[in-house]
């Protein structure tokens, strides 16, 4: 019996997915719990699997569709099994796919535009004379809008579609097949394309991608940010790194774990800062949940510590060494990736000095950590060179003015400097 | 008021006057000598019907060699001077006819521009919409002593000999002078060229230039290559060669053969503010020239200095003014030099292509590989060039030394025009017995 598979409902937050690859087409077989789609939120990827052993009966959606959650995505069921009644209705309207063109190693000249190939599908959409039509001028489009019957593509169809399209020189074929696409009229004779009218194919923006840039341009729209700079001796945080690699049964808390702590005390000691501003009120947080910037082949996610202020640094850096990689692996749940309070920016592991974090709205703050540098100092009328770690943190104006702001960086600084009298191992 | 003003009667500009025409357009032609410019009347043309006289000229004295017995050949300059005169005349009058039929108004005398739309003949002025440049070009004159001299010849003057010379000197080993050479030749005068490039037909692909020069020699041209005139006196040639050493030569004839200079004095573009310099008028590939309105097409540009090159540059350019889009496209314009045996190119050298740092991949072949170069030309020689992308096959420049090269090479021009590749043009029928079956040949040889 043909089953339909839906769209699942991947967090509280999620409406829709975007269908970010097919990994079993129609007509394949597939069994049970074997992958068929990879579809993505704005936060996370992930794998939808077949319900039980069968044939992908339909697709409903392309790649890069747009699909709401609960939506049917795909049918598994046995070949011949009509599949109408689980058809969506927001399904594009049903293109007929044509065969895959026979293997010909060398197409003619003046080939028209050959979109990319299309999957393997059952060659009955042709009419015979639309088949031959397509076979003798080497031309596959990827899908034909048919006028016969039950949308069968008749020759016409073809023809009319053959004639439309514009016509692209044999060598700007050969570079289209290698990812190249059409940039706009050809310059050739009659409008023909040329090698030199294709440009690097433009790529389509994952939905990750595309909060990552709203988020962003809301951030910048929507509140006043301003970054200060400082930096705190990290003599201290050197030390303790040492003697944890030394020691034998502790954690593997690293300097940024350190850090991360030693702002959720910081937090503790200026409350004002851990706050979330929302529709002209400031919401202050007794809970302390730490959002960190994590960069994946995705982009930037920011998996969220919760309750963080009731971690010792060691608990601190397991869970943060399980996130990352559970983000990192696209597999982490989209409800840890949002509801933090503050959150920590480490680029210093690039060598970065010193840079602008951008809020992560309704926060007011966000701390960037920066490398560690030496920096001269004068002891006792003699200049001395420290181990110096940057910091840089960027409020927002409207809740937090330069002054506190200043006076919250100072504690971040003290905790820091004194990192091994608050954190013990 | 006119929608467009042409200035200059040659294949540029009487092509883009009747292709105006035809569009509807109201349209002036002015010219200040002949109908037809340089192409028709001292050009393509002209020395075309002289070679044609000087190969059949030689084919007869030659005729044995295909089981033909002739008594003795006489060369009749004065009668070859009359047909020539016979051809431009039909053609120029082709050329009337045609603008005529396209409603074209034909205006004699000298053009100027006052003014971005208005154009003075004498004391008459006429306004335009649009004015196209298209006054080609003259034979160039380098410094050198004596090179003015009424005793030199040029392309423009040497149509008016009414005798062969016994010895000729050729100052300039480029196409024009590589023709005359041949036509010299074969009516029997003796012909040293002076090139002071190392090799001739400068732009050439070296290899198919290199074999050319082979070939002339055998024939019994002299070439003087690396040398430098210095001067001209009376009938002397005083020249240099690569070592230095200064020699002297004599010659009945002397041809100067070094080049086409652009026409661009006279015109008042200096006063329009148009810009140009001595190598020709600044045009963008749809015609335009930095003033609006003011087009510019042919030699005048400086850019390919070909009859073909300059009919397309025109029609462009009429196309642009008159809302039509189009664009020139320099990459696959063939070229012939009608040599005998004739040399025909399209598309890149392979000097070009080491130049560029194209990878690319080649294929030479013998004419001798068409059964038809085979029967056409007892003891004949050349061969097809062809240049290939190395990844893709795309062809990218076709050479080719051997008669009737200059009648394939619109293949070789469509299959660069249209980037064809290897892989394509095996799936092309060539017609047996020709000789464009060596171009075929070649193609299907790169590997």
């Amino acid at each position: 019996m043909a089953t339909p598979v839906e769209v699942p409902k991947l967090g509280n937050t999620v409406e829709e997915c975007l269908i970010a690859k097919w990994r079993k087409h129609k007509g394949e077989q597939v069994s049970a719990g074997e992958v068929v789609a990879e579809i993505e939120t704005d936060k996370a990827t992930f794998e939808v699997t077949s319900p039980a052993d069968g044939t992908v009966l339909e697709t409903f959606f392309d790649e890069g569709a747009l699909v709401p959650v609960f939506t049917n995505l795909f049918v598994i069921g046995a070949p011949g099994e009509n599949i109408d009644a689980f058809r969506p209705k927001g399904a594009a309207a049903p293109a007929v796919e044509l065969a895959a063109p026979a293997a010909t190693p060398d197409a003619p000249k003046v080939e028209r535009q050959v979109a990319r190939p299309a999957p393997p599908a059952p060659s009955g959409s042709l009419s015979p004379r639309a088949r031959r039509f397509a076979a003798e001028h080497d031309f596959h489009p990827a899908a034909v809008a048919g006028s016969g019957p039950a949308g069968r593509v008749l020759e016409d169809d073809l023809r009319q579609q053959y004639y439309e399209s514009p016509r692209v020189s044999s060598l700007a074929n050969k570079r289209i097949a290698e990812g190249l696409e059409i940039g706009g009229e050809g310059s050739g004779t009659g409008g023909m394309v040329l090698s030199s009218d294709l440009v690097l194919s433009a790529t389509r923006m994952s939905g990750i991608r595309a909060t990552i840039a709203r988020r962003m341009r809301e951030s910048l729209a929507t509140t006043a940010q301003y970054t200060l700079h400082t930096s705190a001796n990290a003599g201290g945080l050197l030390l303790l790194r040492a003697k944890i690699k030394a020691s034998t049964g502790v954690p593997d808390i690293n300097i940024n774990d350190l850090v991360t702590f030693c702002a959720i005390q910081a937090l503790l000691a200026v409350p004002d800062v851990n706050v979330e501003f929302i529709d002209g009120k400031v919401y202050k947080h007794r809970e302390i949940h730490i959002g960190f910037a994590c960069d994946t082949p995705r982009g930037l996610m920011v998996p969220v510590v919760r309750d963080a202020h009731t971690l010792t640094a060691g608990q601190l850096s397991v869970k943060m060494k399980e996130l990352t990689a559970q983000t990192v692996q696209g597999t982490v749940s989209p409800d840890d990736l949002s509801g933090a309070t503050f959150t920590v920016s480490n680029l210093g592991g690039l060598g970065i000095e010193s840079f602008t974090p951008v809020l992560n709205p309704p926060q007011v703050a966000i701390l960037g950590v920066d490398s560690i540098q030496l920096k001269p100092v004068r002891r006792e009328g003699r200049i001395e060179f420290i181990d110096a770690i940057g910091l840089s943190i960027t409020f927002d104006h409207q809740v937090i003015d330069g002054a506190p702001g200043a006076r919250f960086l100072k504690v971040v600084k003290e905790k820091i400097e004194n990192v091994e009298s608050i954190c013990t191992i | 008021m006119y929608d467009l003003i042409v200035i200059g009667a040659g294949p540029g500009g009487y092509e883009a006057a009747g292709h105006a025409g035809k569009m509807g357009k109201k349209v002036a032609l002015i010219e200040k000598g002949r109908m037809g410019g340089t192409c028709l009347n001292v050009g393509c043309i002209p020395a075309k019907t002289f070679l044609r006289s000087s190969k059949l000229f030689h084919e007869c004295k030659e005729a044995a060699k295909y089981g033909v017995r002739l008594g003795s050949v006489e060369f009749d300059m004065p009668a070859v001077v009359e047909r020539k005169n016979r051809v431009v005349g039909t053609l120029t009058k082709g050329v009337e006819g045609m603008l005529k039929r396209a409603g074209v108004e034909v205006i004699a005398g000298h053009a100027r521009l006052i003014s971005r739309g208005a154009v003075e003949v004498g004391a008459a002025r006429y306004e335009a919409a649009n004015i196209l440049l298209a006054t080609g070009s003259r034979p160039a004159a380098p410094p050198i002593p004596g090179i003015r001299s009424e005793g030199v010849l040029d392309s423009d003057t040497v149509f008016a000999l009414t005798h062969v010379p016994e010895k000729v000197a050729i100052i300039g080993g480029g196409y024009i002078g590589l023709e005359f050479a041949c036509f010299f030749n074969e009516v029997g005068a003796k012909v040293s060229v002076y090139e002071m490039l190392p090799q001739i037909a400068a732009g050439c692909d070296l290899e198919i230039s290199t074999r050319m020069l082979q070939i002339m020699k055998r024939a019994g041209i002299e070439f003087n290559l690396s040398a430098k005139v210095l001067g001209i006196e009376g009938n002397t040639i005083r020249y240099q060669v690569a070592d230095g050493a200064q020699s002297s030569a004599s010659a009945d004839c002397i041809l100067n053969s070094t080049g086409r200079a652009p026409v661009v004095d006279g015109l008042g573009l200096e006063e329009l503010g148009v810009d140009f310099t001595p190598k020709g008028v600044k045009t963008s590939d749809l015609g335009k020239t930095n003033v609006a309105g003011v087009w510019a097409c042919g030699d005048v540009t400086g850019r390919r200095m070909l009859a073909h090159a300059a009919t397309r540059e025109g029609i462009v350019a009429v196309n642009n003014m008159f809302g039509k889009k189009d664009r020139i496209r320099y990459q696959a314009i063939p070229a012939v030099v009608y040599t005998h045996p004739e040399v025909a190119s399209v598309g890149r050298t392979e000097e070009e292509l080491k130049t560029m740092g194209i990878e690319y991949k080649k294929s030479v072949v013998p004419m001798a590989v068409a059964g038809r170069f085979l029967v056409e030309h007892e003891g004949g020689t050349g061969m097809v060039k062809v240049l290939a992308g190395a990844r893709f096959g795309e062809i990218l420049g076709v050479h080719a030394i051997g008669d009737a090269s200059s009648e394939f090479i619109i293949a070789a021009a469509i299959m660069v025009e249209t980037e064809m590749c290897v892989s394509d043009v095996s799936e092309i029928v060539f017609p047996h017995p020709t000789v464009s079956e060596a171009l075929r040949e070649a193609i299907l040889g790169v590997h």
